[in-house]
């Protein structure tokens, strides 16, 4: 267990959403361009690491009794925090990602760090726990936002790349087109980590 | 009962941080937010409709008020002065009509000289394809450099008459506020 393995495991190992299929609600709904998942991801990825590590540091006075309550508070605040500045600042984001960033209070992959890791760990070890997943959360959301925009409007971080007479798969960017994108990558992901058995039979 | 009164304890402290950080970021970041509001919402109205301006319109944006409501509370207008070296040489004001379906708002730039500069639609909810053809150049270049002085008539877009005259409606009133409140608008 070392500090390197928790940043590491959440960009590979247990990248969410395709290993920990968890947070599929913001996942879908926002994919439609690479930009949107960079923010989406970036939002959650604030959220986590600070929800883990005040979590984490919240610990031992926190009664378990009362610890999913506590952890939405903790949770709950970093989400506003997120909203408000957002809106201050980067006001074209957060009209485009809307309802879904008060949503992030929701976020499985978040309740489920910080009851699975952070509830146990010490705070260090919990930051670099919520850094590694929640980049690898924006990651997984840039890559299908990217292919979702790429098909679906001919263009990637909004720059036309395709010949002007392309035709959109606009499919790609209603809710249908999300389900079949996310399928496809899970579908890659998991024939990738079967030769890796296959040949090193390491795992 | 010791656990009680410990699970209130820590319960209670969390919410109360949580609420006195939160508290303070929305301070913080309320002025920015209500500008960002108004720049996304109306800057692009406020752009067709003024030019030759070298301020920011909307940070210099002014709130005049324009009477009460039925229960007595103040109702004030957003105008968006256009200077130029420091003088105010026109302003962008909202006016509001009725349409064929619901109020239909329209951002109306008045000169200093009484003139009408252009004209934008900035929220309504027409009839895609019918009503909403008022949105389009072809209608509201019509008002380019009329006299703002209300009552002001243009051609109706065909098939689109309730619509056309919301936008008239919505003109009308903005030019009402434009001329009373002259003083305070440059």
């Amino acid at each position: 267990m070392s500090l390197r393995y928790e940043f590491t495991k959440g960009l590979w190992e247990t990248i969410p959403p395709f290993r920990l299929v968890l947070g599929l609600c913001p996942t879908l709904a926002v994919t439609t361009s690479g930009i949107n998942g960079i923010g989406m991801g970036l939002a959650t990825t604030f959220v986590l690491v600070f929800s883990n590590i005040f979590v984490s540091l919240f610990r031992k006075f926190i009664p378990s009794q009362v610890r999913i309550a506590s952890f939405i508070v903790i949770i709950a605040s970093f989400v506003v925090i997120v909203e408000l500045v957002m809106q201050a600042y980067f006001f074209a984001l957060f009209k485009v990602l809307g309802i879904f960033i008060p949503l992030i209070v929701v976020n499985c992959i978040i309740l489920g760090r910080a009851e699975a890791f952070a509830s146990k760990n010490g705070p260090i070890m919990s930051m670099a726990d919520g850094l590694g997943i929640g980049l690898g959360f924006t990651i997984s959301l840039f890559v299908l936002g990217s292919i979702r925009e790429f098909l679906g409007s001919g263009t990637l971080l909004g720059l036309n790349v395709l010949w002007s007479s392309y035709e959109p798969f606009a499919f790609m960017l209603k809710p249908p087109g999300a389900f079949v994108a996310l399928g496809i990558l899970l579908a890659l992901i998991n024939l990738i980590s079967q030769f890796q058995k296959a040949r090193g039979g390491s795992k | 009962m010791r656990d009680i009164i410990k699970m209130a304890v820590v319960l209670t402290l969390i919410g109360a941080v949580s609420g006195l950080v939160l508290s303070v970021v929305y301070n913080v970041t309320k002025k920015p937010i209500e500008y960002q509001t108004i720049k996304f919402i109306k800057e692009p109205a406020v752009k067709k409709v003024l030019t030759g301006y070298d301020n920011d319109p909307v940070l210099d944006r002014k709130r005049i008020t324009i009477g009460t409501d039925e229960k007595g509370n103040p109702l004030e207008l957003t105008v968006f002065p256009a200077k130029k070296a420091g003088k105010t040489f026109a302003v962008a004001l909202e006016g509001q009509g009725k349409g064929f379906h619901g109020l239909i708002g329209v951002m109306v730039g008045v000169g200093e000289d009484g003139k009408l500069l252009d004209i934008g639609v900035t929220s309504h909810s027409e009839t895609p394809g019918v009503g909403s053809k008022v949105t389009e150049t072809s209608f509201t270049d019509q008002f380019k450099s009329l006299k703002a002085q209300a009552p002001i008539k243009v051609d109706a877009v065909s098939g689109a008459t309730y619509s056309s005259k919301g936008v008239m409606a919505a003109v009308n009133q903005a030019i009402g506020y434009a001329n009373t409140f002259r003083k305070e608008i440059f």
